[in-house]
This record gives C-alpha cells, sequence and structure tokens, in this order.
C-alpha cells in the first residue's frame, strides 16, 4: 500500500530506445522549435571547430605575409564567427527551453487529465505524495531530457565530427592518431557518469532518510524527552548522517578523480600532436599554424564526448521515470460508460425543456426512485471480501443509517452507491435498471456527499459552497448556508463570505467544516445524499446546528448515513447495523432498541460517552 | 562582511587544516596545469620554429628548455615535450584528485557535524520552544540550509580561492611572459565578472518567480488529489482542469522569461569572452608581424584563456550566490544559539536509594507563555495542593482547559514550574536532573508518539536491555499482543510512515505497553484510553493494578470506567483541586462526579422509557 514517497529508480542496463522515441513523439509537434534547435545545435559545432581553423588561418598569414597578411579578413571572418555562435547560443537556449518547458507543460497536462478520470481503486494504492512527484519533477526531467539532450547529442556528434573531419582533412596520418585518444576517453566517460550517477542517487536517499530522521524527531520531541532517548537517538541519526557523508564523499572522489584522467587523456592527445606534429613542422610538411591547429583540436574532444555520456547516462537513470508517467497516461479507467451507454448518450436529444427535468441524457428517467443491491460482493483489489452476497432495497426518500465497528464494511457500501467502485459480483441497479446501464457522469451528478474529515479547497467560504454548483448566485450560496445553518457563524469571521478557509479548510473547526460541505451538497440539489459522520468530538451548539441542517438535507431524497451521533442515528428511518459484510441488524430505532441486540449495546455506550462528554463539557 | 568570515571561519573548525590542504592542492593543480602550455609554447618557438634563446626570452620558457636539455636536443628528442607535458598532467591530476577529495572530507564533515549538533540540540531544546516553533521551518533549516552551506564550503571556498590565486599568481606568470599581451588578455576579464554579479543580481527575482510558480503548481497538484473524493462526488472534473491549467501556465511562461533571460546573459557573455580570445589572437598575430611575439606565445596566452576564461564566467554567479550561503548559515546558527535545557549531573546520593514513587504537591503555580495556544488562562495551575502515596492510583477528573495536562508536564520537567512546590521521593523537583526524573516517569498521551521502527524496538524505547519474554508480556498487559500478532511480521513489523497504519487505539495500547516495560516508579496516563473500548480498558486497568506493587499511578480520565478503577478521585477546575476522595466519597456529594455516575444508572432508565 504505501510506496515510499521517494522511490528511487532503478537504474536500467539498457536504453529502452522505444521508450524514448515514444516520448520524443510528443515532442514532434513542437517542430518549430525542434527544427531551429537542430540547425543551431549543428552550426554551433562548426563555429566551436572553426574558430581553430581561424587561428591556423590567422598565424599561418602572419608567419608566411608578415605585416601584409590581410588583417582587414581576419577581423572580419572572426567577427563574424562571433556573431554567428552568439546567435546560435541564443537560439538554442531559448528553443531547447521552449521545448523543455512546453513538453513538461503538455505530459502534466495529460496525467492530470487522466488522473482525473481514473476510478478510486487507482488511488487507494498509491499516495498522493507519490502522484504529486510524476507529475512535478519526472515530467520535468523527462522533458529536460528530450530537449537538453537532443541538443547535447545532435551538438556533440556534430562537433566530434567537425574535430575528427578537420584533423584527418588538414594531415590524415597525424590526425589518425589524435585521434585514438577517442575510444578510450568515451568508455572512460561512460563509465565514471554511471558511477557518479549511483553514487548521487545514494545521496539522495539518504538525504531523504535524514530528512525524515528530523521530522520524526521533531514531531516526537517530547516523547523523546519523557523515554529519556536523546543520546540514543543522536547515535542512531549519527549512523545515518555518516552514510550520508561517506557517500558524498565517494561521489566527490569519483568526480575528482574523472576530470584529472580526462584532461590528461586530453593532453596525451594533445602531446601526441605536437609531438608527430612538430616532426612534421621541422620537416615543412606541416605548417606552423596546422600544427597550433592540431594541438588546440586535440584538447577540444573532452567536452562533447563528457556532455555524450553524461546524456546517455541520465536517460538510462530517468528510463523508470518515463516508464511509470508513460505508464499512467495508458492507463485506462477501469470505470467509465459502456460503449452501449455511450450509444445512448449520442441519441438521446432532448428539445423540450419539461422533459429535460425528467429525462436523463441517457434516456432513462433523471428522478431516482429507488436503489437496489442485489447479491452484491465486494472485495478491494487484493484483500479479502468486504460484502458478502448483500441484498438491500432503498424506497423513495428514505434515509439509511448504518452502523457498527469499524472495518465491518459501512463505508463501501457507500462507495458502491456512488459507484466509485463496481460490485465484484451482483448488481445495484437504481429504478430497477443495473446502474452500470447509466450514465456515469449523469449518477455522479445527481451525489452530495460529506466525508467524514471534509476536505475544502483552499480558497474563500463561498468557492467552496459554490463548488456544489457552479453558476449558483451569491443569494443561492448564502441561502444554502442559511439552510444549513452555516449563515450565522460565516458572518461572524473577519470577512465573512470572503473569509480564506485555509489549506485543506484547515482554518475551520471539523464541525464548521462540516456545516460547510452541507452547504456545498445542498447547493448541488442532489437527489442522493451520503454522509460519512465526523467521529471526533464537536461542541454541542456546533452539533445542534448540523442537527437542524441534516433535517433539511435529509427531506425528499434518499441518504446514506455512516452514522456515530445518536441525534443523527434517530433522525434515520432504518437503521442497518454491518458487521463482516453482512447486515446483522435492521429495523428502525425503537425496533432495534427492543431487539437488545448488538444496536442495544453500540447505542447504550455511545449515549453513555455523549453525556459523560456533555457533563465534562458543561464544568461544574 | 568581516563577521561574516568569522563565523565561516569559526564552523570550520577541526577541518582547518584539511582545508589549507586542499587549496594548496588545488593551487599546485592549476600551477601544474600551467605549465602544461608552456612546455607546448617553448617547444613550438624553440624546438620547431626555430627561435633561438635570447636574454629577452622569458624566464620561465628558458628554465623549460633548460630542463628539456636545451633548443636542439629537444628538437632531436621531440618526444621529450609530450612526455613532460603528460607527467606534468599526471601530477596535477594527482593533486586535483587530493583536492577533490580532501575539500570533501572536509566540507561534508563540517555539513556532518552540523546536522548531527542540530539533531542533538534539538532533542534538548525546551518544551517551550517546540511550542512555538514550526516543524517544516525547523526541517527546512537542518536540510536545505545547511545542504547550502555545504555546497558554498566544498566548491564556492574553492573556486573563489582558486580565483583570487589566478589573479595573484597567474597575472604575475603571464606579465613575466609578455607584460603588453597580459595586459590586453585581461582587457575584458573584469567587465565578464562584473556584467555577470549585476546580471544575476538583477535577475535575482525572476529565479525567485519561478519557484514561487512551481511551488503553486505543486500546490495544486496535491489539492486535488487530496480531495479527489470530493472531486468525483461533484463531478467537477472540468473544473478542476481549468484551475490547474492556470499555474502550468503560469510556471511554464516564467520558466521560458527566466530562459530568454538566460540566453541574453549567455550570448553576451559568450560574445565577450570570444571577444577577448580574438582581441589575443589578432593582437598578438599583428605583434607577430612586427616581430615583438612568437607562436609559441601566442599559443601559450590562447590556452591560459581558455582555462580562465569558464571560471571567470561563474564568478558573477558565485558572487551572488555568496549572500545565500551567508543567510543560511544565520538560519542554521539561530537554532544553535537557543539555550538548552540546563542539565546538572546526577547526585551520586539519587542513584542508589530505591524510588518510591512518593509525591507531594503544595501551592502549585503556572501560567503558560502568551505565546502559546493557551494564552487565555486555560491550562493554568493557580494554587494546587495534594498528595499521592507509594503504590497509589489517583485519578484527575475536570473540563478541557483545566490544568490536568499542564500538571503532568510540569511533574515530567517539560515545562518548570514559577511557584509553590513538587516534592518527588522527598527531593524538590527543580533540583533533580530532568534526565534522572524522566527515567523515573512512565507517560502515555493521549495521542502518543510512535516511531518508524519495528513494533519490538518502538516498545524497547523505555527499556533498552528488556528480554523478549518481557517486551510480550507488557504487550499482554496492554491487550496489545494479540493485535501484534495477527500482523504478517509480529513484534518486527515496521509502523508509521515507512510501514504500517496503527488505529487511534491501537497506538495508544503500544504506548501503554512501552510505558509498562519501563518499569516506572510513577506511572502517568493522560487520557490514554480515550479511543480503546470499554471492555479492553477495564482489561487493561485491571492489568495494571496486578503490577500496583510496582508503580504509584496518576490517571487523567474522561471516563468513569476508568475513574472507578482509582484509589482516590481529585476533581480540577480552573487550576484547583474542587473535590477530592474515595469513589464512595464524591458519588455521595453533589458534583461533577456525581453526575457522572448518575449518567451510569439514568442510561438503563432512559432507555426503558424511549423503548
Amino acid at each position: 500500500m504505501s510506496a515510499p514517497l521517494h522511490q528511487e529508480d532503478d537504474f536500467k542496463a539498457r536504453l529502452d530506445a522505444g521508450l524514448w522515441w515514444k516520448i520524443f513523439l510528443r515532442a514532434l509537434h513542437l517542430k518549430r522549435y525542434l527544427i531551429p534547435l537542430a540547425i543551431s545545435a549543428v552550426l554551433l559545432a562548426v563555429c566551436d571547430a572553426g574558430f581553430a581553423h581561424v587561428t591556423r588561418w590567422v598565424i599561418d598569414g602572419v608567419v608566411r605575409d608578415g605585416a601584409q597578411a590581410p588583417f582587414a579578413h581576419y577581423i572580419l571572418v572572426y567577427l563574424g564567427l562571433t556573431l554567428v555562435l552568439c546567435c546560435c547560443v541564443g537560439i538554442f537556449i531559448n528553443m531547447a527551453g521552449n521545448i523543455s518547458n512546453r513538453l513538461a507543460h503538455d505530459i502534466r497536462r495529460d496525467c492530470f487529465d487522466r488522473l482525473q478520470q481514473l476510478e478510486f481503486a487507482f488511488y487507494d494504492s498509491r499516495p498522493v505524495g507519490w502522484l504529486i512527484t510524476r507529475l512535478t519533477s519526472d515530467c520535468d526531467r523527462l522533458a529536460r531530457i528530450i530537449s537538453w539532450g537532443f541538443l547535447d547529442i545532435v551538438w556533440g556528434l556534430s562537433f566530434v565530427l567537425m574535430i575528427a573531419v578537420s584533423l584527418l582533412v588538414m594531415n590524415w596520418k597525424l590526425g589518425l592518431i589524435v585521434i585514438s585518444v577517442v575510444p578510450p576517453l568515451a568508455i572512460i566517460s561512460k563509465y565514471f557518469q554511471k558511477k557518479m550517477l549511483l553514487s548521487a542517487r545514494e545521496i539522495r536517499k539518504y538525504n531523504s532518510q535524514i530528512t525524515a530522521g528530523y521530522n520524526e524527531s521533531i514531531s516526537g520531541v517530547r516523547t523523546t524527552k519523557t523515554l529519556v532517548r536523546a543520546s540514543e537517538n543522536l547515535a542512531e541519526f549519527q549512523q545515518l548522517s555518516t552514510q550520508m557523508f561517506q557517500a558524498s564523499v565517494l561521489n566527490a572522489r569519483q568526480n575528482a578523480l574523472y576530470f584529472p584522467i580526462v584532461t590528461t587523456l586530453g593532453t596525451l592527445a594533445a602531446g601526441l600532436a605536437l609531438w608527430r606534429g612538430g616532426w612534421l613542422t621541422l620537416n615543412d610538411d606541416l605548417t606552423l599554424g596546422t600544427l597550433v591547429a592540431f594541438v588546440t583540436f586535440a584538447g577540444m574532444f573532452f567536452n562533447p564526448i563528457n556532455q555524450l555520456a553524461q546524456k546517455l547516462t541520465e536517460m538510462q537513470g530517468a528510463q523508470a521515470a518515463g516508464e511509470r508517467v508513460m505508464g499512467l497516461l495508458a492507463t485506462t479507467p477501469a470505470i467509465k460508460d459502456s460503449p452501449a451507454v455511450i450509444d445512448r448518450l449520442r441519441q438521446t436529444k432532448i428539445e423540450d425543456p419539461q422533459s429535460k427535468l425528467a429525462v436523463a441524457p441517457d434516456g432513462y428517467p433523471s428522478r431516482i426512485e429507488t436503489i437496489e443491491f442485489r447479491n452484491v460482493t465486494f472485495s478491494y483489489a487484493t484483500g479479502p471480501i468486504v460484502l458478502h452476497d448483500f441484498n438491500l432495497t432503498v424506497r423513495p426518500g428514505e434515509t439509511i443509517a448504518l452502523v457498527g465497528p469499524s472495518g465491518g464494511g459501512k463505508s463501501t457500501i457507500v462507495s458502491l452507491v456512488c459507484r466509485f467502485y463496481e460490485p465484484v459480483s451482483g448488481q445495484i441497479l437504481i429504478n430497477g435498471v443495473d446502474y452500470r446501464e447509466r450514465s456515469l457522469a449523469w449518477l455522479q451528478s445527481q451525489l452530495g456527499i460529506v466525508l467524514q474529515a471534509p476536505h475544502l479547497f483552499k480558497g474563500t467560504v463561498r468557492e467552496n459552497i459554490r463548488y456544489g454548483r457552479l453558476d449558483a448566485t451569491d443569494a443561492e450560496v448564502e441561502a444554502a448556508a442559511q439552510m444549513v445553518n452555516a449563515h450565522e457563524f460565516i458572518l461572524q469571521m473577519e470577512n465573512g463570505y470572503e473569509t480564506s478557509v485555509g489549506e485543506g479548510g484547515n482554518r475551520l473547526s471539523t464541525g464548521q467544516r462540516q456545516l460547510l460541505s452541507f452547504a456545498r451538497a445542498l447547493l448541488a440539489n442532489p437527489q442522493l445524499f451520503v454522509m460519512d459522520e465526523a467521529t471526533s468530538s464537536i461542541d454541542t451548539e456546533t452539533e445542534q446546528l448540523i442537527q437542524r441542517g441534516l433535517a433539511t438535507i435529509f427531506a425528499g431524497r434518499i441518504s446514506f448515513v455512516i452514522a456515530h451521533r445518536l441525534s443523527t442515528i434517530r433522525r434515520a428511518d432504518r437503521i442497518l447495523v454491518i458487521t463482516q459484510g453482512r447486515i446483522e441488524e435492521s429495523g428502525s430505532h425503537e425496533e432495534l432498541l427492543r431487539r437488545r441486540g448488538h444496536y442495544y449495546e453500540l447505542y447504550t455506550n455511545q449515549f453513555r460517552r455523549e453525556r459523560e462528554e456533555a457533563v465534562l463539557e458543561a464544568k461544574s | 562582511m568581516f563577521s561574516q568570515f568569522a563565523v565561516i571561519w569559526s564552523i570550520m573548525r577541526g577541518h582547518r587544516l584539511r582545508y589549507g590542504f586542499a587549496l594548496l592542492c588545488l593551487i599546485l593543480a592549476t600551477v601544474l596545469n600551467f605549465g602544461i602550455p608552456l612546455i607546448g609554447s617553448a617547444t613550438i618557438d624553440y624546438a620547431v620554429a626555430g627561435k633561438t634563446v635570447a636574454p629577452d626570452t622569458p624566464g620561465l620558457l628558458a628554465l623549460i628548455l633548460r630542463l628539456l636539455g636545451g633548443a636542439d636536443h629537444l628538437r632531436d628528442q621531440l618526444w621529450l615535450a609530450p612526455v613532460a607535458m603528460i607527467l606534468l598532467a599526471v601530477v596535477a591530476g594527482l593533486f586535483s584528485y587530493l583536492k577533490g577529495w580532501q575539500a570533501a572530507l572536509a566540507s561534508d564533515g563540517i555539513a556532518r557535524r552540523l546536522k548531527d549538533e542540530l539533531y542533538d540540540h534539538l532533542n534538548h531544546l525546551p518544551a517551550r520552544h517546540h511550542d512555538r516553533a514550526e516543524t517544516g521551518d525547523l526541517v527546512q533549516r537542518c536540510t536545505s540550509d545547511v545542504e547550502t552551506t555545504r555546497q558554498f564550503l566544498a566548491t564556492q571556498i574553492m573556486e573563489i580561492g582558486n580565483a583570487l590565486f589566478l589573479a595573484g599568481a597567474a597575472f604575475p606568470l603571464l606579465l613575466s611572459l609578455s607584460v603588453p599581451m597580459t595586459l590586453v588578455s585581461f582587457a575584458l576579464i573584469g567587465p565578464i565578472v562584473i556584467y555577470g554579479y549585476f546580471y544575476f543580481r538583477k535577475v535575482k527575482h525572476v529565479f525567485r518567480e519561478v519557484d514561487e510558480a512551481e511551488g503553486a503548481l505543486t500546490a495544486i497538484i496535491q489539492e486535488n488529489l487530496t480531495g479527489i473524493r470530493v472531486v468525483r462526488a461533484f463531478a467537477r472534473q472540468d473544473f478542476e482542469r481549468a484551475k490547474f491549467s492556470v499555474p502550468n501556465d503560469r510556471y511554464r511562461d516564467r520558466s521560458l522569461r527566466m530562459l530568454r533571460l538566460m540566453a541574453w546573459y549567455w550570448s553576451i557573455s559568450d560574445f565577450v569572452a570570444l571577444s577577448q580570445i580574438g582581441l589575443t589572437l589578432l593582437v598578438g598575430a599583428w605583434w607577430i608581424t612586427a616581430g615583438t611575439f612568437t607562436v609559441g606565445l601566442l599559443f601559450a596566452f590562447l590556452a591560459y584563456l581558455s582555462i580562465m576564461l569558464w571560471p571567470v564566467r561563474q564568478m558573477g554567479r558565485i558572487l551572488t550566490d555568496l549572500g545565500k550561503a551567508t543567510v543560511a548559515l544565520s538560519r542554521v546558527r539561530e537554532i544553535l544559539s537557543v539555550a538548552r535545557e540546563p542539565e546538572p549531573a546526577t547526585p551520586p546520593s539519587l542513584l542508589t536509594s530505591p524510588i518510591t514513587g512518593r509525591l507531594s504537591v503544595r501551592d502549585l503555580h503556572f501560567q503558560h507563555a502568551s505565546t502559546t495556544l493557551n494564552a487565555d488562562g486555560r491550562g493554568a495551575l493557580n494554587g494546587l495542593f495534594f498528595d499521592l502515596q507509594p503504590g497509589e492510583t489517583l485519578a484527575l477528573l475536570g473540563p478541557s482547559g483545566s490544568g490536568k495536562s499542564t500538571l503532568m508536564h510540569l511533574l515530567l520537567r517539560l515545562y518548570d514550574y514559577e511557584r509553590g512546590s513538587i516534592r518527588f521521593d522527598d527531593r524538590e523537583l527543580s533540583t533533580l536532573p530532568r534526565a534522572w526524573l524522566r527515567r523515573q516517569i512512565g507517560v502515555v498521551m493521549q495521542e502518543p508518539f510512535l516511531f518508524s521502527k519495528s513494533l519490538r524496538d518502538n516498545l524497547r524505547l523505555g527499556r533498552g536491555d528488556a528480554p523478549d519474554a518481557e517486551i510480550e508480556a507488557a504487550a499482554r498487559a496492554a491487550c496489545i499482543h494479540d493485535t501484534i500478532l495477527s500482523f504478517e511480521h509480529g513484534y518486527n513489523t515496521i509502523i508509521g510512515e515507512r510501514g504500517i497504519t496503527l488505529s487511534g487505539g491501537q497506538r495508544q495500547r503500544v504506548a501503554i505497553a512501552r510505558a509498562i516495560l519501563k518499569r516506572p516508579a510513577l506511572l502517568i496516563l493522560d487520557d490514554a484510553m480515550s479511543a480503546i473500548d470499554a471492555e479492553t480498558e477495564t482489561l487493561i486497568l485491571d492489568a495494571l493494578r496486578e503490577r500496583r506493587g510496582r508503580a504509584t499511578t496518576l490517571v487523567i480520565a474522561h471516563r468513569l470506567a476508568t475513574l472507578v478503577h482509582a484509589d482516590r478521585v481529585l476533581v480540577l477546575d480552573q487550576g484547583r483541586i474542587i473535590q477530592s476522595g474515595t469513589h464512595a466519597e464524591l458519588s455521595a456529594q453533589a458534583g461533577l462526579y456525581r453526575r457522572l455516575w448518575q449518567i451510569q444508572t439514568s442510561v438503563e432508565t432512559e432507555l426503558k422509557s424511549t423503548v
């Protein structure tokens, strides 16, 4: 269930060209950036190599012609080359940046889109933090590799090619000698880049463990103090910080070793050029300028080869991220309209505004009369069976209270009604029709839901209530708040309806959040109301407000309530005691009390608890 | 500026020598690397181009030629030049490796020590300080601010040292080769550094805006995903898509703006750098035609420029980053400068005498600090008197805010009382060392904190050497043994962030077992069974009573079921005791206790009447 948030990728030994091609295809529509990028990368390599040629040309010129050398030409050509190169730099940064950011933006948008469609079961096995990483750093990373990686690979290959061709054209024998350092340079670069990537990953792993360590230590500081654990905790932490220290030093040493090795190889190439080239120059087979150019070129191999090795290694390292993001984009929702429903949706055309109210977009009557569970069995993906052969018929306008121990299946029943999950076997019927033959969007737009930890979005009170119906007027928003008795406390807040509720609504108490979510649900005027009542204690005043609000909400619609408070339970038309996925007892409050069974026991315990709390709250 | 360096100097203690060594290696590597083009230059001019050594030959070149056996010898044995170059490169590489290694040992060593100090310090800060500090902020200071400091120590200091050395040593070296050419070659170096510095300073806010946009984007995604059930419940997918596209677009657009700025910066910076090379090349070429300069020297100067230009172009950014490091370090030091809880040594007499857990509280007063949540007088103590005999179980009853939890914090010396006296085994609490005192007390809070370790390790926190049999016995007493065995890995199950999530009642029972295992002289249960059902609660209380010979017990409770197990009950209100006595005495008096007691009986009758 709980995949670690900072999950580290496996390092892929083989580069999956198919995967990267698939990701690259997503960048193809950015042609207007890709083509200039490729052109500027090649041009840049040409300029980079061109400078060495200019130097050679200048030196040979002045050595041969002295003051008669065409200095004006030199200046012009050099200046021209400089300007072209600077323009190339400006262009490639802009183009690669555009591709990188636009691609990340688009992949992120598509992932977000897909997440909005996926069913709850998908979310059950993936922590929010894990998904956030996919949408933020993974998207950025893939886009960066595609754009800047493309640039570096095109530039690196062109530059290596330019150098090699220059050397071979100037003097092919000497050129071959110098080029002989390229293969070892490439092999060593690749080897070290991989080592460094892996040790950098170790550092990140320890770093996230250290962050978790601080978090735990600060949240648990009172426990640490009372258990007198400070020195033991420190010893444990020191193990971690030492591991991180070792990983960091290892990474630094790999870096410190890599660069001298490749620069020595560069010097070796330059030395070879100087030795053989000098000898050729002495024999007048090579000009002085060409000798200088050879020595300069020999030292230039390192940079492009280092870049190529680095980019290929990065791609190997990011392959797992690529697989996850592409995997997410390829996931199709398991709960969606069947082809038959889509057909019906297409065929149903209602012109008459009167029947528009009576007929749902899928052609069935829009009024929900009855809901029936018929032999429903359900289990979550890998878990045990939660509901066994469950049967229940709900009549028009009925309020059903679900009570019983946690894990008994109450929340499952509610989630099935909302079609957040579908039965593994059996059927759920709306007005006698299997709800899989109805439109999913229609059903879910008929729902009003209040969850145990009522989630509000960051924003104002008004925005949060309006979430229930986006086109509601201010007056309608306030009317809804009034109907659930939230109006008074809203007006008492510093900015009334414009007060910000904080992240997740954390500036409000649980009771206040619940009242706002009532208003939100009521504004949607749902045909089906679903509530998972909060268990945490709410002060008596808010409790009374909530109860009066509930009376408004329950009126005239089918309601399912996972109930804890006695006042809510008593309000229900029918109470179901759910244990181990079955209905243990069912009936009205009085019937069940008279039976003196499980309900009686639950009720008396809750009754006692609420009374005790009331006594303590009332003070002496 | 000077004080900043003093601060950096002070955190480098114990690593300064290593740092000096690393810097020395860096300088040696630079010097040797400078030698390589010099050999090339000497070879080209004197061995290949046939120039002769004259009195005006720069001393360094003459020295190199002498070392290589003279120009004529070198011409015949041309292989000497590359061999010398490679030798220099290898030795320079060795120093460069040593520098990287030693600098990492020093900077990562300092970072590790800072982290350890911070961790230890946080555990020793007074509870009062933790009341007002935010976890997120503290964690950020301990991690990213330390990392910024480390980067500064590992790379920036080295880069700045290297730059200073280049300016201080390379300049004279180049001057010795050719004074006018050195002036030409350095003409644009200054402008590049200044341009970089001011550019980065000016666009600093753009970087910040990109960071902010990224933060906003992450926040929107997080909000959508945590609220996904609400999104579905109202079928608001399209609305959410529209909401998401705003920060998604903004992040892209701001990043692009930053990129455009960077594109300008690097284009211009490249232009200036290339102009510098071009200037050197063309002026050098001109002077060659005049006979005052040579091809070899031109080669050397061009090679030096290529060595120097990259660090010089980075200098502008490094200088702007300097401020960041000092800010980060000052944030770290802010934590370290808060005084720890004073910790006197344990007097030897305490270690020998057996502890009975006798408690005597006289006229106890305490007021919460104005910065905490309880500034309105809630939780204050206003003259508390009571005694607790060894082995006795005392229950505290009272509305929330009456001071029950405050008393518990005072007993643990998490806060220090201002007036009155608490005597623990006839010693004044304020004279007792905190660590010693806390070892004698076992405490279970309403929302107990468990560590992200195995269940066994969590239970053992109270007593590290407890044998497995005792751990199981404690778990049995707290009615958690069977639950633990039902997990796949039993006592080795990891809980918390990296493992399974326990329910509130399970956490409370684990914490009770942890406290029992500690075998404390005084056991405090602060509403510790609020999430445990009544039946299990009775079982646990019975188990505790069997162990009563060992522990004096103080129970803070909200439920009658808990209270009836106590020998004596104190009723607290507004920081004073308003009633006290045994169960029988209190149920005879009018008051809070009797009202609770009456519920028990009235529930039965009320139920009968409703049916």
